[in-house]
């Protein structure tokens, strides 16, 4: 009889442990399921691999200076320092910046001149729009009417004359300089600019874009102004 | 008694172990039904340990029970009111209660042993 009402028992106590573990299973189902395909996953791994490289060429970079200093510390280590100087100097944009490049010339459009149109300024929101699109291209150099663009330059509305680094730029005709890191990549730039839509958003504000062929030895301006350091601190000496 | 804990054990390692779900529509359906077999398997302890246990009654019980609360809940779903909190309440008010009538079983039958001890010693 105890035996009989065991087995009952585990037979009993066998389902609601069964459902147990089941209701278990089933409340702790992952939030969100991964419904990615694999197309998705492939993007994502490239844009992961290109991130990879990216850093991979950076750490080369570091070790190549760090060999540098290695080699020039027992020489002159202050050498070393000035050429460091130097190169980030000219990474931030406080020298010229001489290599083959083109030149982009904005125009009032001939159909504005023969009607005899006001010719005003171009506006900020548009020039932003240059800078970004040619932006999509790396290490490139750029001034606009003399102003050579670094990482903390604006362009901006002051007063109702478009600015960039605070300075005017001319009424068009004016022109934009862009040195690349190569010729081929100049020439890909020249060619993107040439077939770019954003020409047509220049003539809609009656200017007209013109992209000198790639020259070897375009120069960039300097970055003539002060860059202000508000929130960034020496380390402190190790 | 150990046998009860090995099907316990058991039927929670197959559970997870084959990694078995329902779809989440009827977990509420599932989960009344687990409470009503606690409830069903508690009464039953108790009545075993009351010498009340009836194999017909338990054994019945435990799939009545839970065919009633996953109906009621089906129903309240269905009638747009929350029946199942009805079965919740009756049933966890039920398991409370078997729950301490089993303990004052137990500890008078501990008790019980130990003044038998005493007398013998």
């Amino acid at each position: 009889m105890r035996k009989k009402i065991f087995s009952r028992f585990s037979i009993i106590l066998f389902v609601i442990g069964l459902m147990m573990a089941v209701q278990y299973n089933t409340i702790n189902e992952p939030d969100s399921r991964d419904t990615r395909d694999v197309w998705e996953i492939r993007q994502e791994l490239s844009v992961e691999k290109q991130l990879h490289s990216e850093l991979l060429s950076e750490i080369s970079q570091m070790d190549s200076t760090l060999e540098k200093y290695e080699a020039a510390s027992e020489a002159s280590p202050e050498q070393a320092l000035k050429e460091t100087v130097e190169e980030l100097r000219s990474l931030a944009g406080l020298t010229e910046a001489a290599g083959p490049g083109i030149e982009v010339s904005i125009e009032p459009s001939p159909e504005a001149v023969a009607l005899g149109q006001n010719i005003e300024g171009i506006s900020p929101d548009l020039l932003i729009r240059f800078v970004n699109s040619v932006n999509s291209f790396n290490n490139l150099e750029v001034s606009i009417d003399g102003n050579r663009l670094v990482n903390t330059s604006a362009i901006r509305d002051i007063n109702g004359k478009t600015t960039v680094n605070a300075n005017p730029i001319q009424t068009p005709p004016f022109t934009a300089k862009i040195v690349a890191g190569s010729t081929e990549d100049a020439e890909k730039l020249y060619n993107y600019l040439l077939s770019s839509p954003l020409l047509d958003d220049f003539y809609i504000d009656d200017l007209v874009v013109t992209v000198s062929e790639p020259k070897d030895d375009m120069v960039v301006e300097a970055y003539d102004g002060e860059i202000s350091y508000q929130h960034l601190k020496e380390a402190e000496g190790e | 008694m150990w046998l009860s804990v090995l099907g316990l054990l058991l039927g929670i390692s197959l559970g997870l172990l084959t990694d078995m779900q329902i779809p989440p529509e009827y977990a509420d359906y599932l989960s009344i039904a687990v409470l009503a077999s606690l409830d069903t398997l508690f009464g039953g302890i108790r009545a075993h340990l009351q010498h009340m246990y009836d194999d017909k009654v338990f054994v019945s019980g435990f799939f009545f029970n839970i065919v009633l609360a996953a109906g009621l809940a089906f129903l309240g779903v269905h009638l747009g009111v929350d029946l199942y909190l009805a079965a919740i309440f009756a049933f966890g008010v039920r398991l409370f209660q078997n729950i301490a009538v089993i303990r004052r079983l137990l500890l008078a039958k501990w008790a019980n042993k130990k003044e038998a001890g005493e007398t013998l010693g």
